[in-house]
């Protein structure tokens, strides 16, 4: 067997991550607002999912460039305004096409990996 | 246990270092991520039952590497491609030879070095005029002496050695001679222009 390029295990786990990540937040937003700092130690303690919680303010401010969410500002009893994010019409169409093809590709993933794993 | 301050000091040290690490980005968009970001510490810090050192470090640690976020943020996007050294080409080119002419030849040096400008660009601004203005005046001077003591030596892109040489010889009008010289030394400015305006259009293409 031919040993490929050495992958650096941060760059594929990176590109993994980033396509993944943004309709995560999506899914996060599918029944009710939420607040970055809640968005942000969800995705953490899900494993894996975010390399830092700062990182997850860049991704909400890309989604809400491109019209996926929005946001609006709300008074909270422990400290300073939140800004709260909610799923657009765009940002639901979003999040339903993912699903579909994440399962196909998923399903493919695994099926790969057992049939490599049984052999 | 921490007192008000020093957690402070933390902090702003911890948005500084974003700041900076996110300062190729548009001012906009810097500013909400640090103000979310200064916000997701405040709720962090709102949500430790002991504001201690460990807790308040503990925060800033899930918070993340300032460049894990720039990189998210795709602040090497907005990177200038242009060097910025381009900047002083033209300046040195036009004024550098007065630094004890080594401010012309590092002009040059960045000028041939930089993608910014075609070859055509190079060698128009490294021939007008050598030296940049100092490099005139010295040629000014020097062709006026050897004009002056034998008129038959011909000096390298001496303009005054046509006037000079004139009057021995083919007898020109005294306003040609004026003339070139005129032009002589608004060709370095006109060409210090057009550089700059050769990398402002650069700077443009890459930001637009």
């Amino acid at each position: 067997m031919s040993r490929m390029v050495p992958s650096d295990d941060s760059i594929w786990l990176a590109q993994l991550r980033r396509g993944a990540l943004e309709h995560c937040v999506l899914a996060l937003l599918r029944h009710r607002e939420r607040y970055g700092f809640e968005l942000a130690r969800t995705l953490a303690d899900a494993g894996g999912l975010l390399a830092g919680e700062g990182t997850i303010y860049p991704l909400l401010a890309r989604l809400r460039r491109n019209g996926l969410v929005n946001t609006t500002w709300r008074e909270s009893a422990e400290g300073p305004p939140r800004r709260y994010y909610r799923l657009t019409a765009v940002g639901e169409l979003a999040l339903s096409t993912f699903v579909q093809h994440w399962q196909l590709f998923r399903d493919g993933v695994d099926r790969i990996l057992e049939e490599a794993s049984a052999a | 246990m921490k007192t008000n301050s020093d957690v402070d000091k933390l902090v702003a040290h911890c948005l500084s270092q974003l700041g900076r690490e996110l300062s190729d980005l548009p001012a906009s968009r810097r500013r909400q991520i640090v103000e979310e970001v200064s916000s997701h510490i405040a709720e962090g810090l709102v949500a430790l039952d002991t504001e201690d050192e460990a807790g308040v470090r503990s925060v800033l640690d899930r918070v993340g590497d300032p460049s894990a976020i720039a990189a998210e943020a795709g602040a090497a996007e907005f990177r200038p491609r242009v060097p910025r050294a381009d900047a002083l080409v033209p300046w040195l080119l036009l004024l550098g030879g007065f630094v004890f002419v080594v401010g012309w030849f590092l002009g040059v040096g960045l000028l041939w070095s930089s993608s910014t400008w075609k070859v055509r660009d190079k060698l128009l601004g490294t021939l007008v005029i050598p030296g940049g203005l100092p490099g005139l005046v010295l040629l000014g001077t020097f062709s006026w002496r050897t004009s002056s003591t034998s008129c038959g030596g011909v000096s390298p892109l001496g303009q005054r050695v046509v006037i000079h040489c004139v009057t021995s010889g083919f007898s020109l009008p005294a306003a040609v001679g004026i003339l070139v010289l005129i032009l002589a030394l608004l060709a370095p400015f006109a060409v210090a222009v057009h550089l700059e305006r050769v990398r402002r259009r650069s700077v443009n293409n890459v930001h637009g």
